[in-house]
């Protein structure tokens, strides 16, 4: 293949310094959607100081399998006589993060909650409406403390609104933005969205208000609120099917949708998965997706499959003739498909122009993927505990300000020597003290 | 008005990949120009159409997706279209394109041909990014679904049953956000460096880590996940969370905790329908006995869904969220209009539509927030309908030069 110089990843920098060292995030969020948006910086070097309430440890740090957790949260996973850091999930969403304890239910840790704000450019949770404003940190008292600061909270429902108090977590949200329903066979129950998309997509979208944020309160000195409603961030994408229902009165609660893996707009056959040889550890079959959007690519898949004579046939001949039998033409396909290996019906059809690709599992993109071996989309960082292990990576290459991955989630409180001794200057007896009080 | 992008000025190369990336540029402010081959781009012929003509100026989804652009019509196959262009990036802040890798190259306009713009940030959002093994294969949206990671965790729980990938091009709304993730923060670096420069983004990179525990599961237990209907993969079968109600609708019952207020309010509500069975007994009331019964057994999963499939989904719905209980009811998306709490939350915006003869309301955008201010400001153009005017008044070219570069073709 032509390989071009690619200007993004020429940049051999990987020195942890990036674009956004310098800015400091104080993180309030758990559980999965809220935690994404602030880890997203820490791609770019910003400090970002992860918040855990003393008797209220984030559940990613222990919800992981019994073989490795301890009932003490307070103690360092072990599996193997080796530390984890925490369940893997955690590892992966504060990866890079700093952690600190702290209770914020008693005044003096309310105390140390503010003297933060005022060190901090932003500050994120995700907590129900009500909680940050019980505590007595409203936007204006947060405002009143830094006027620079730009606050975000990540909500399912909003914090305005008759549903504020409404509790939501990424399916939550996917079920009432319309977006499960926009998924499954026809006439099944809806598919949703099995990895869940709204804890990821709703937490990069909210990644991507904090970096907006940041970047107006750089530009005006001014801090900021930021109501994000992870429901109405779904809800902008499917915003196709809102306009089909204003101007054609046409729902996506309807017998014929969702179209199961075919396409609708345009309609287009073929267009689905087919089963192929073989199946996956848990006895799940293997599945590759096959696409003809050109006469071409279709003439040339009944070639491949050695059924030339069926683009001449009526039923096949044209793209329309085509979805108007496309039971017919997916079970001949399927035939052609059911007998042979997934990645060889991939590679013969990019081979012959045919849009087509793998149903990759976890295992697949990890081990085998050689795109994503070359793009380091998992890189291997080394671990004080582990050893060489693989990470997600971050899939922005830029070429002046290259993103990074820095390999783990702190330990519970890791950094609070850091942030109240060097941030907030307190001596060794203070933090004593705090200690023994249960404020950290 | 204001935006977190305003004054900005975005070329942004047609392309149903980038598209919703450019809408939320311009949705904060940006003026985003839209080159578009002369037969319009390929977002405006894949429908849904008005009243399902076909109809380049009525496609529904290119509706959506190209809010307060404006479009200029130019075949940059020829030489002065290319002239133009390069003539149009040496004063743009951001140059947004998804062409296949090496083609902007053959055609003078890759980075380092207009990278004497020190400021322009470049920004190429395409299916592989621009270097490695797999860099030319063809792909759509659906299949990014399969390649990157999401089919394989979505779909129902009989194994032999297809995966699923979902509607609504949502492969290449994860690239959209990560090619947003990286023209803002080097807006951020130009502010004090004055330096552009160039983004590679991969949309099957951005599936590949959006799949939440599937990798990290297999990572570090080398487990595989179960695709359950309707739930989160996971690696253990689990009961189904995804329950029909009374009136054909189904209801999310995520797994969570039931504390006493929660718990209290479950059974007087069961206790209405008739399905509490047991569930009276004391040795409920204790907060553990029951989370471990949940967790593990059926009497109390049994009872939900009784409970459930003998209630409608609104009373589902409010009734758990009532009771501190994050149920939800598996809407329609344009079941939300007819919602209270979106307009008390001021989230729809009307976009005048002369060819329809009125305004049609679209969603806002993600975040509320007046100083970012992210909404549609107008409705997407008509094919060309800005040509002329960037041609004369940002290219300062005469009323001959134009009617003779649409004589030739090259525009429209």
């Amino acid at each position: 293949m032509n390989q071009q110089k690619n200007p993004a990843t020429d940049n051999a920098s990987h020195l942890h310094k990036g674009v956004l060292s310098g800015i400091r995030v104080l993180d309030f969020t758990w559980k999965t959607v809220g935690p994404w948006a602030p880890r997203l910086l820490t791609h770019y070097g910003a400090e970002v100081i992860h918040v855990e309430r003393v008797n209220g440890w984030d559940d990613h740090r222990y919800h992981a399998q019994p073989s490795i957790v301890t009932d003490t949260p307070d103690a360092n996973q072990v599996q193997g006589g080796k530390k984890f850091y925490a369940d893997p999930y955690f590892n992966t969403l504060h990866n890079g993060k700093l952690a600190i304890s702290l209770n914020p239910r008693t005044p003096e840790g309310l105390k140390l909650v503010e003297r933060l704000i005022t060190k901090c450019d932003a500050v994120v949770e995700n907590f129900s409406a009500e909680v940050f404003s019980n505590w007595g940190l409203t936007w204006e008292r947060i405002y009143e403390l830094n006027a620079k600061i730009v606050y975000m909270s990540s909500s399912g429902f909003g914090h305005t609104g008759e549903w504020k108090g409404y509790r939501s977590f990424g399916p939550t949200a996917a079920a009432q933005s319309g977006l499960s329903l926009a998924s499954g066979l026809p006439g099944q129950p809806p598919a949703g969205w099995g990895y869940s998309y709204l804890d990821v997509m709703g937490g990069w979208m909210g990644g991507l208000a904090l970096i907006q944020g940041l970047l107006k309160a750089k530009k005006t000195g001014q801090g900021m609120y930021i109501d994000y409603s992870v429901t109405e961030g779904a809800m902008s994408m499917v915003g196709t099917y809102m306009l089909d229902f204003q101007v054609n009165g046409r729902r996506t609660r309807r017998p014929d949708f969702p179209p199961g893996n075919r396409a609708l707009f345009p309609s287009l056959a073929p267009h689905n998965t087919y089963r192929c040889a073989g199946h996956d550890r848990v006895g799940q079959y293997w599945w590759v997706f096959i696409a003809c959007e050109t006469q071409v690519q279709f003439e040339a898949l009944c070639a491949l499959m050695g059924r030339p004579g069926l683009a001449l046939d009526p039923q096949f001949a044209t793209n329309e003739a085509r979805v108007k039998h496309e039971d017919e033409l997916d079970a001949i396909i399927d035939r052609w498909t059911c007998a042979r290996r997934r990645y060889d019906i991939m590679q013969k059809c990019q081979a012959a122009g045919i849009i087509a690709a793998v149903v990759q599992s976890a295992e697949d993109r990890v081990e085998y993927d050689p795109q994503l071996h070359h793009r380091e989309i998992f890189p291997i960082i080394n671990h004080p505990e582990l050893g060489d292990f693989p990470y997600e990576g971050y899939p922005v290459k830029m070429s002046r300000t290259p993103a990074f991955v820095h390999g783990r989630a702190p330990t519970l409180a890791e950094h609070n020597q850091y942030v109240y001794g060097e941030l907030l200057g307190m001596d060794a007896a203070e933090i004593a003290g705090l200690r023994e009080r249960g404020v950290i | 008005m204001s935006g977190i992008y305003e004054g900005l000025t975005v070329v942004e190369l047609a392309d149903r990949r980038n598209q919703w990336a450019g809408k939320l540029l311009s949705d904060g402010g940006a003026r985003v120009i839209q080159i578009e081959p002369v037969n319009g781009s390929p977002g405006r012929w894949c429908g849904p159409f008005v009243k399902d003509k076909v109809d380049p100026d009525n496609c529904l989804d290119y509706w959506w997706n190209n809010t307060g652009k404006q479009s200029v019509a130019l075949d940059i196959e020829r030489k002065p279209a290319q002239d133009l262009l390069r003539k149009l990036l040496t004063r743009a802040d951001i140059f947004l394109e998804s062409t296949a890798p090496g083609a902007l190259a053959n055609l003078g306009l890759d980075y380092g041909a207009v990278a004497g713009n020190r400021a322009l940030i470049y920004a190429s959002l395409t299916d592989f990014g621009q270097d490695g093994p797999w860099r030319d294969l063809q792909m759509n949206d659906a299949a990014h679904l399969a390649l990157g990671g999401q089919m394989s965790s979505t779909g129902y729980s009989d194994a032999t049953v297809t995966p699923i990938g979902g509607q609504g091009h949502q492969a290449w709304h994860m690239g959209c956000a990560f090619v947003l993730h990286g023209i803002t923060v080097a807006l951020f670096d130009r502010m004090t460096s004055g330096e552009g420069q160039y983004i590679d983004v991969s949309i099957h990179d951005a599936c590949a880590i959006g799949t939440e525990g599937a990798v990290p599961q297999w990572m570090y237990y080398g487990e595989t996940m179960y695709r359950q209907t309707g739930m989160h993969a996971a690696p253990r079968r689990l009961p189904p969370l995804e329950l029909p109600t009374a009136d054909g609708m189904y209801v999310m019952a995520i797994n969570q905790a039931f504390n006493k207020r929660s718990w209290e309010a479950l059974l007087d509500w069961m206790d209405e329908k008739g399905v509490t069975g047991e569930l009276r007994d004391p040795k409920y009331q204790e907060e553990s006995v029951r989370t471990a019964e949940y967790r593990q057994g059926t009497i109390i999963r049994d009872a939900i869904r009784r409970l459930i499939a003998t209630s409608n989904g609104e009373e589902c719905f409010h009734r758990a969220q009532a009771s501190g209980i994050s149920w939800a009811v598996i809407r329609a998306a344009e079941e939300n209009y007819e919602i209270p709490h979106y307009t008390q939350r001021d989230y729809w915006r009307n976009v005048e539509h002369p060819q329809l003869g009125r305004a049609i309301p679209y969603p806002r955008g993600p975040f509320a927030c007046d100083e970012l201010l992210l909404e549609p400001r107008g409705r997407a153009p008509h094919l060309g309908e800005h040509t002329q005017q960037v041609l004369a008044h940002d290219l300062g070219l005469t009323a001959e030069e134009i009617a003779a570069l649409t004589a030739a073709g090259v525009i429209k």
